[in-house]
């Protein structure tokens, strides 16, 4: 085995399947999870093992081989890791969130397989406490093995609404309505893309049958208008296709417009280690693709690390299938939200600051083209703790909409500066200076 | 922009060149002390005086409203080495006609007692006050008047007998009737002479907001160690090996500014965790509720400091019509918008309001580069 260590940078199954393929190529491998377990966010484990929500099959499998795998490896796991970014001399910081410490690391490689992260797009209302993400709300059942209390309204676009409403019904807390946005129906093309994966079949099936059963329809065209509070709960303004208008009173309302690479900690770093990255921050292609990819990142270490590599052939094969798979089925969904002209000023767009749409069209409105980092800088769009997880995307959007030639990049308004995320003042105070965790 | 600003309300027609984009120099990075306290005693002292007067006027008129906050600065001494500087640059202070107040005993655990239990003394510094960079500018681009050439840099001036009629760009020469080179770092490339500004980087660290259980701060919380690094004072006693000077500056938004290093570097996009771990340990030393908050940005900015620690502010040899601001280090948000109004005087060829001789850019002989 090579005393060279490699790090990997997330529990997922494209993290999982990279360290994987690193230790069987006879690298020394370290993983780290900031979670208190692996999984990621498809195989989420639960907090109580005796409270977990029903998978499908097919899934639960893909996850156990994994697990077996990593069991029998001499991969080492640090659950409770948290990658802050790699610093200005090119060490990788770590927070260890048990010790309540940063630890550094020189690795011989990088594979960051961060996952990626939900969208949700701006609606006025939904910076209110009791608006969350169908991922969120996914997650938290995935974790408790409960659902939420209240009615429960989903909304958006995308397969995660049917996977969430379908996990919701099966543990007894149906939602009061699902609303997609696009209004396509199956097209032939989707279909054949989807015939070619008998994996997403099988799911979309899978999820599709309580749902029918539940009497739970699926109303397509429909989208949120605005959310206000409703005493303690939450008056919801809903629009159908024709444009007619139905209010809603309930609990909770989850949001979804599909899923983005999570590029927060990804930009190469000037002196950082080799890096590659995997899975759903790498590009965006679900659970099977992810291990495809993760193996592949595993490959690209090997090589670089002129260890003997295996041929990974099938792998890219499989992720050609996905991506081809994964492009049919967006053609389903209509990721675009609200159209931003008709947003009133006072829509939230940056949570974490408050920002408002307001205030995003008066800095656009002088003739003078500002750039995207006075965007940030004045606007405050991505200056708050999220970093711009949340809005740059869509900031960067409306800015391109707005005025022809070069669109700004997301980039320029999240930055590349570690810590990737918050992390305690009291953590550095007693890092010895550039010493491993061990 | 400053200069731009005053400029355009002279009658002249003014474009700001930025081979980046605004703020994207050391002002869209830094912090915002427009502050007298840690200036070195002389005429920056006096310079310094005039610039918070001058930010109060702007702020008075509407120009900077809102962009500037008056408060107090505190220079805390938290080891017995530090109360002589303290002394002696709370003694200088004063001579320069700034109001200053020592605080011991109670008037100290008072003040800054639940900020920074461990000070032994401090002086407050009134009549200062904080303004941050990329708004000041952000504020003066709103006003307009003047033209912005974002992403288009200056690569030469074109000279033409005595003077210099255009300036290139990398789509062409434009013509011009007078030049300000107010290009931070970027000014050198155009005048003869090496090595006379260096790149000196600071890095800075942004903290979360403030929850209840945060003792009040009130105001910036300056180490007199800060004094030391900044070369303001002779070293003394100190050892000389502290290059990190620490500020904990409460912001309007309840975050915390905490900085800075000087370092003879110019990698101003990476921050590092050594520099950054130094500051947070002399931060919580300092002031231990800050270890409860949570970073949530380290960036680094870079400073022009000059070989004589003295800002350039003047006409340049070799032509008749060209101008320089520049080396500024780590005053120029409080002296810029005084600055652009001194420059506008001068290029408009009336009297100065302020006495910057001392600045000339004759003190070094600077000249108009051949090449340029
Ligand atoms: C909210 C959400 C819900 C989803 N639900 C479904 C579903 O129901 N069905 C389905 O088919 N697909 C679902 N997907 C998509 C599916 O999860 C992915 O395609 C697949 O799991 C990607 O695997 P991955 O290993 O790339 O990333 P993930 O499985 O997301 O794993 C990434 C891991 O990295 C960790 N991590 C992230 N940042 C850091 C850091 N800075 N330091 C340390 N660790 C870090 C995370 O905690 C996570 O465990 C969902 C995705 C999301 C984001
Ligand atoms: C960490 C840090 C903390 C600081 N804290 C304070 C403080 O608390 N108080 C204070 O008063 N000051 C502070 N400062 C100092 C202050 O930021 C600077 O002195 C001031 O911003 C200098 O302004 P400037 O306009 O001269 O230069 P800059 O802001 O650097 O602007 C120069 C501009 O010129 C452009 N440029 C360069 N070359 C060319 C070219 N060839 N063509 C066209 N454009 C060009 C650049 O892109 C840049 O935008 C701090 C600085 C740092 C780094």
């Amino acid at each position: 085995m090579s005393d060279r260590e490699v790090l990997v940078i997330g529990g997922g199954p494209a993290g999982v399947a990279a360290a994987l393929e690193m230790a069987r190529g006879g690298l020394k491998v370290t993983l780290c999870e900031q979670g208190p377990r692996l999984g990621g966010a498809i195989h989420r484990q639960p907090d109580d093992p005796s409270r977990r929500v029903r998978v499908p099959k097919a899934q639960r499998q893909r996850w156990q081989a994994l697990a077996e795998a990593l069991a029998a490896s001499p991969v080492t796991v640090l659950c409770r890791h948290m990658f802050a970014g790699v610093e200005g001399s090119g060490a990788v910081l770590l927070e260890d969130r048990a010790s309540g410490r940063i630890v550094t690391r020189h690795p011989a490689a990088l594979v960051l397989a961060l996952g990626g992260v939900e969208r949700a797009t701006p609606v006025p209302g939904w910076q209110l406490p009791g608006v969350v993400t169908a991922g969120g709300l996914q997650m938290m059942m995935k974790s408790t093995g409960r659902a939420p209390d209240g009615d429960v309204l989903l909304a958006g676009s995308g397969p995660l609404l049917v996977a969430v409403a379908a996990q919701l019904t099966a543990l007894g807390k149906a939602p009061v309505a699902v609303l997609e946005r696009s209004t396509s129906a199956v097209s032939l093309r989707a279909l054949a893309g989807l015939i070619r994966a008998p994996a997403y079949l099988w799911e979309a099936a899978g999820y599709l049958l309580p749902l029918t059963k539940a009497g739970i329809r699926l109303q397509r065209g429909a989208s949120v208008r605005s959310i206000v509070p409703a005493g303690d709960r939450l008056s919801v303004t809903i629009v159908d296709t024709i444009g007619l208008e139905q209010r809603l009173v309930v609990d909770r309302v989850a949001l979804h417009d599909g899923l983005l690479p999570n590029g927060n900690g990804t930009t190469p770093a000037p002196n950082g280690p080799f890096t590659v990255l995997a899975g759903d921050c790498r590009e965006v292609l679900g659970g099977v693709a992810a291990i495809a990819d993760g193996r592949l990142a595993g490959l690209a270490v090997l090589a670089r690390l002129g260890q003997a590599a295996p041929d990974l052939a099938g792998a890219a094969a499989t992720l050609r299938r996905e991506r081809r798979t994964q492009s049919a089925l967006n053609t389903l969904f209509d990721y675009s939200g609200s159209d931003a002209a008709h947003l009133p000023d006072d829509t939230v767009i940056c949570r974490c600051e408050g920002r408002t749409l307001g205030q995003l069209r008066g800095m656009l409105a002088a003739g003078d083209r500002v750039s995207a980092r006075e965007i940030k800088l004045n606007g405050r769009f991505g200056m708050g703790a999220c970093q711009g997880r949340f809005c740059a995307e869509w900031v960067a959007a409306f800015v391109a909409s707005q005025r022809d030639g070069q669109p700004p990049q997301v980039a320029e308004i999240v930055g590349s500066r570690w810590p990737v995320k918050p992390v305690p003042v009291s953590a550095f105070v007693d890092l010895p200076p550039s010493s491993p965790s061990e | 922009m400053s200069a731009a600003h005053f400029l355009s309300r002279a009658g002249w027609r003014v474009t700001v060149y930025d081979s980046g984009v605004v703020a994207s120099g050391a002002t869209g990075s830094a912090d915002g002390a427009v502050s007298v306290a840690s200036k070195k005693p002389g005429p920056l002292m006096t310079l310094a005086v005039a610039a918070v007067r001058f930010y109060e006027h702007l702020a008075e008129t509407g120009v900077l409203v809102d962009e500037f906050i008056s408060r107090s600065t505190f220079m805390i001494a938290s080891q017995s080495d530090e109360l002589d500087v303290l002394e002696s640059q709370s003694a200088q202070l004063e001579a320069a006609g700034v109001p200053v107040r020592l605080l011991k005993g109670q008037s100290l655990a008072e003040t800054v007692g639940a900020a920074a239990p461990s000070a032994l003394a401090a002086v407050e510094v009134q009549g200062e006050g904080h303004a941050v960079g990329y708004r000041v500018v952000e504020r003066l681009r709103r006003l307009g008047g003047f033209t912005i050439r974002r992403h288009c840099r200056i690569v030469g001036l074109r000279q033409s007998g005595g003077s210099v009629s255009g300036v290139v760009t990398e789509q062409g020469v434009e013509p011009a009737d007078a030049v300000l080179l107010a290009a931070g770092l970027g000014s050198m490339d155009f005048l003869a002479g090496s090595g006379l500004i260096r790149p000196r980087k600071g890095q800075l660290i942004v903290t979360d907001r403030a929850g209840r259980d945060t003792p009040r701060f009130p105001g910036p919380l300056m180490s007199c160690r800060y004094l030391v690094s900044k070369g303001s004072h002779p070293a003394g006693k100190l050892p000389e090996s502290r290059s990190l000077g620490l500020v904990v500056d409460p912001l309007r938004t309840g975050q915390f500014l905490i900085g800075g290093s000087r370092e003879d570097r110019d990698d101003k996009d990476t921050a590092d965790a050594d520099t950054v771990a130094s500051l947070l340990r002399d931060a919580v030393a300092l002031s231990p509720s800050l270890a409860r908050l949570r970073v949530i940005r380290v960036f680094a900015g870079v400073r022009a400091a000059t070989r004589d620690g003295m800002p350039i502010v003047g006409r340049v040899g070799g032509a008749d019509n060209v101008w320089v601001a520049t080396g500024f280090e780590g005053d120029g948000i409080c002296l810029g918008p005084l600055m652009g109004h001194l420059c506008q005087q001068m290029i408009c060829g009336r009297p100065a309001d302020q006495d910057i001789s001392a600045l000339g850019a004759d003190r070094f002989g600077l000249k108009l580069a051949d090449a340029a």
